[in-house]
C-alpha cells in the first residue's frame, strides 16, 4: 500500500480525480471527423502505409506535370495573343474553365451558391480499391453523396456531379476509410481543420 | 481498508492489438473504436493537466488527430496507451505555455465561484466544492510533478512505464510523485479547516 492509499485526504482526492467524465458522443464524432480529414495519403509521405503504390504515383505525377506544363504554355500563348485578363487554372482537370474577364475575389476564391451548378467530372486511378467516393465541401464531406463508378477495365473510378462555380476543397474516400488527396490537383490547408485537401476551381460555362 | 483499484488502461479500454493494427492501415472504424475507448480518460487527464480546463476537449481532439496521422509510424512493441498519453502530455504542456503567456487564472477562479453559488442542492454543492478544491490544489502542483502524479496515480501507469514515457529515472519519478502528494495533502488539509 502506498502513502497515498494510506492517507484519507489523498484517497478522497484521488477518487475525485479518477472520476471519468461521461462519454460525449458528439465530441468523439468531431474527433473522428477531424482525424479522418487530417490523414493525407498516399502522396503526403506517411511512411509505410502505402509504399507499394509509390511507383504509380510517381508516374502519375510525371504525366500530371507534363500536362500542367503544356496547359500553362497554351494559356500563356493564348493570353499573349488576346491580351486579356484571364483566370488561369493551375490544376489538371477534365473540366474546362471558361474565360472570365475582371474576375472578382469571390469568383476566384469562394464558391457562388446562387450560380447554377456546373457538372464536374472527378477521376481516380486505382485498381486495388473496392469503393471510392468524392467528398468535399460541396457534398458535406459525405462519401454516400458521390460514390464513383469503376471503369470496365477496373483501373479508373469516375463520377460527374454538379457543383456551384468557385473554389472547392475535396478528396477521395477510398474503401470508406482512406482520405486520399487527388494526385492530379493542387492541395491546400483547410482553414477550419488545418489539414490538407485537394482544390478544384469550377468555372462558368 | 480497501486498496485503490488502479485502473489498468488496456483493460479499461478493452482494445485488442488487431484494432490498433487496422487503425494503422487507415481503417476509420478501428480508429473510432480507439477514440471511444480512450476519449473520456483523455478528457479527464487534460482537465487535470491544463491551466485552462475549458481547452481540454480541443487538446484531446488535437491529440487524436496527431495520433491518427502518426499511427503508421507506431511500433507495436511500444504500449499503445503510453504512446497516446505521451502525445496528450505534450499537447497539454504546449497549451499551458501558450495560456500562461496570454492569461491569468483569475477569470477561471471567478467562474468557479459563480458555478458554486448557482447550486441549490447542499450535497451537490459539497461535492462541487470538494471537486473545485481538488482542482485548485492540483493546479498549484508544479506541472512537471503534476503530470507524473496523474500518470501514475490516476491513469495507472507503473513507474517503469512512466520512465519509458518521460525518460526520467524511476528514483526521480518517485520523488516527484511524493512531492506532488505532499503538496496536495497539505493544501487540501488547509481547505478542510
Amino acid at each position: 500500500m502506498t502513502d497515498a492509499e494510506r492517507d484519507p485526504v489523498l484517497r478522497r482526492a484521488l477518487e475525485e480525480l479518477r472520476r471519468v467524465p461521461p462519454p460525449d458522443v458528439e465530441a468523439m464524432r468531431r474527433v473522428v471527423a477531424a482525424a479522418a480529414a487530417a490523414r493525407v495519403t498516399p502522396f503526403d509521405a506517411e511512411p509505410g502505409i502505402l509504399s507499394p503504390r509509390r511507383g504509380r504515383s510517381i508516374r502519375l505525377w510525371v504525366v500530371v506535370g507534363v500536362a500542367a506544363a503544356s496547359a500553362f504554355v497554351g494559356f500563356a500563348l493564348r493570353g499573349a495573343w488576346t491580351a486579356r485578363t484571364r483566370v488561369t487554372p493551375t490544376f489538371a482537370s477534365s473540366e474546362t474553365v471558361a474565360d472570365s474577364t475582371n474576375p472578382t475575389l469571390r469568383q476566384v476564391v469562394g464558391s457562388e451558391p446562387d450560380a447554377p451548378p456546373i457538372p464536374k467530372q472527378f477521376v481516380f486511378n486505382s485498381s486495388q480499391a473496392h469503393r471510392v467516393s468524392v467528398v468535399g465541401d460541396f457534398n458535406s464531406w459525405n462519401p454516400a453523396n458521390a460514390p464513383m463508378s469503376r471503369s470496365p477495365d477496373g483501373e479508373l473510378w469516375s463520377v460527374t456531379i454538379p457543383i456551384a462555380p468557385g473554389r472547392h476543397m475535396y478528396a477521395f474516400m477510398v474503401d470508406d476509410s482512406l482520405f486520399t488527396l487527388d494526385p492530379g490537383a493542387p492541395n491546400a490547408r483547410d482553414p477550419d481543420l488545418g489539414t490538407k485537401g485537394s482544390i478544384v476551381i469550377v468555372g462558368r460555362p | 481498508m480497501s486498496s485503490f483499484p488502479l485502473q489498468r488502461p488496456a483493460q479499461a479500454a478493452g482494445l485488442d492489438s488487431r484494432t490498433i493494427s487496422r487503425a494503422k492501415l487507415g481503417d476509420i472504424d478501428a480508429f473510432t473504436a480507439i477514440v471511444e475507448a480512450y476519449h473520456a480518460r483523455c478528457v479527464r487527464f487534460a482537465r487535470a493537466m491544463l491551466r485552462n480546463p475549458d481547452e481540454a476537449e480541443d487538446m484531446v481532439q488535437e491529440t487524436f488527430v496527431r495520433l491518427y496521422r502518426a499511427l503508421p509510424r507506431y511500433e507495436e512493441r511500444q504500449r499503445f496507451e503510453s504512446w497516446l498519453f505521451q502525445i496528450l502530455g505534450n499537447c497539454c504542456r504546449t497549451a499551458n505555455t501558450a495560456f500562461q503567456r496570454q492569461s491569468s487564472r483569475t477569470t477561471h477562479d471567478d467562474e468557479a465561484v459563480e458555478r458554486m453559488a448557482s447550486s441549490d442542492d447542499p450535497a451537490a454543492q459539497f461535492d462541487h466544492e470538494w471537486s473545485e478544491a481538488v482542482r485548485r490544489a492540483l493546479a498549484e502542483v508544479p506541472e512537471y510533478n503534476r503530470e507524473i502524479f496523474l500518470l501514475h496515480y490516476v491513469e495507472g501507469f507503473s513507474y517503469e512505464e512512466v520512465e519509458r514515457m518521460t525518460g526520467v529515472k524511476q528514483s526521480a519519478l518517485k520523488m516527484r510523485v511524493k512531492r506532488a502528494s505532499d503538496q496536495l495533502r497539505t493544501r487540501l488539509s488547509e481547505e478542510r479547516r
